[in-house]
């Protein structure tokens, strides 16, 4: 099978993610929760993780480095923490529903920051007119799951910082070929999934933790310390981490960003983009394919949507599923991206690559596609 | 054999704990707090031996990590708080 679905899970893993996670099942048991060896395996192997994801993702403090189930866990953590019933929040028009629901939950009163797909400019432009003293809190993601965009979060998190109104940064798609700077960008949280670009097992995500912000966990339970109060510890990573914690697959996502960091976020872009450009060229050649694409090529990764005009994009993309090319279709969780370009109606095809994509691949793809449009 | 037990907030605060000790070569095994001296339940410690709580506090402070109580084990098993 040729798997262009990595936006929604890479499958395709460093060998180490599989064999670590399943020795963890038989030899590591949970951490804090006794001081024998196995407990202490465990302990062991989530501090490494906590400390080589701080050092990818500009996290000096291992303890604001949280464990969750996935980025939407995390970003549910995040938006409870700064968004109260009826608080204004200004959003990205780019963002998914991870992001939307719980705002609308919450009761929210949510503005939106659209602007023009692959125009930074225009979404910052958005932003500044939107942020204003009102606004409780900023979610944005650093990039379209749907289109690939590339956000601008560095001038956002400027933005936020001189008007002091807390950043949350959704890096479901950018951690592990983007910089992500929890630090560097002062923002009050950064999201991400363990299991897309940080190459580990489904069922991992970090919730990255500015410094002296108040949190409110969302599950509450038992933590291995301070176990006479009733109430909720009050220091991380206790106060979000209740439960035992998912051990194989946090041996596995150690694996995943030690593969990251050894291979390097811009060198794993920079093969997706080939990809890409691999891909978009091929397609241009073929009629009745409209794509999604940043003309300099400087504002994308390496996902690509396209339309295929006398296609439905489910069709298009069972077709492909057919003939064993994994690719998705529809709205990507992501209505309020596809209102903002205008595809809502139609959904898009995506395409979306890893590092273990190759050429040839793509080649293989771009015979099909011929193939299907000489069917139509 | 007498030993310091520093206590620590939490396991990850007892990871870096270790972690700046071991990086200044001074033996901490971080162990669960005894009971005896728990105070609020469960909670996690790094031991080092007698000889080196002076300059293991100078690291952590270095480091920028406060102890949250520092006890010494006694030759009779009994715990004392040490005043800093």
């Amino acid at each position: 099978m040729i798997y262009f679905d990595s936006a929604a899970t890479t499958l395709q893993k460093p060998l180490a993610v599989a064999q670590v996670a399943a020795k963890a099942v038989n030899a590591y048991a949970s951490p804090g929760r006794g001081g024998h060896p196995a407990a202490m395996a465990a302990a062991a192997v989530a501090y490494q993780c906590r400390v080589a994801a701080g050092e990818l993702l500009g996290v000096s403090d291992p303890d604001r480095v949280i464990f969750t189930c996935n980025a939407t866990h995390a970003l549910n953590i995040a938006i409870a923490s700064l968004v109260s019933p009826g608080d204004t929040v200004v959003v990205s028009g780019w963002e998914h529903n991870a992001v939307t629901r719980p705002l609308k939950a919450l009761g929210a009163k949510v503005k939106v920051a659209r602007g023009l797909l692959f125009d930074p400019q225009s979404i910052l432009a958005d932003f500044e007119m939107l942020v204003t003293p009102e606004v409780k809190c900023v979610i944005c993601t650093q990039c379209s799951n749907v289109f690939g965009m590339v956000l601008p979060i560095e001038a956002l998190a400027a933005l936020c910082r001189d008007r002091g109104v807390p950043l949350i940064v959704d890096a479901s798609q950018s951690a592990g070929c983007l910089p992500v700077d929890l630090e560097g960008w002062g923002a009050a949280f950064v999201a991400m999934p363990g299991h897309k670009g940080l190459y580990g097992p489904q069922g991992t995500g970090l919730l990255l933790c500015g410094a002296d912000r108040a949190v409110k966990p969302l599950l509450l339970g038992g933590t291995g310390s301070a176990s006479l109060s009733q109430e909720m510890p009050d220091f991380l990573p206790d106060r979000l981490e209740a439960g035992t914690h998912n051990i194989p697959g946090i041996s596995g996502l150690l694996e995943g960003i030690r593969f990251v960091a050894k291979k390097r976020p811009e060198v794993i872009l920079s093969h997706e983009r080939k990809l890409l450009a691999m891909a978009r060229e091929g397609l241009s050649q073929i009629p009745g394919v409209e794509l999604f694409c940043d003309p300099l090529g400087q504002n994308q990764t390496g996902v690509l949507s396209l339309r295929i005009h006398t296609m439905d994009c489910e069709e298009a993309a069972q077709w492909l599923g057919d003939h064993a090319v994994a690719v998705r279709a529809g709205l990507h969780c992501a209505p309020l991206a596809h209102e903002t370009v205008g595809t809502l109606d139609t959904g898009t095809v995506r395409l979306s690559f890893s590092a273990f994509n190759t050429p040839r691949e793509v080649e293989r793809f771009l015979n099909l596609m011929e193939r299907m449009a000489r069917k139509r | 054999m007498v030993y310091y037990l520093i206590i620590c907030r939490s396991l990850t605060y007892a990871q870096r704990t270790s972690a700046v000790l071991e990086r200044v070569g001074i033996t901490a095994h971080i162990m669960r707090t005894p009971r005896a001296i728990a105070g609020e339940g469960c909670s996690h410690g790094v031991k080092v031996s007698q000889r080196r709580l002076p300059e293991a506090l100078v690291a952590l402070n270095r480091a920028g990590l406060s102890p949250k109580r520092v006890f010494i084990m006694e030759a009779d098993g009994s715990y004392q708080e040490v005043r800093l």
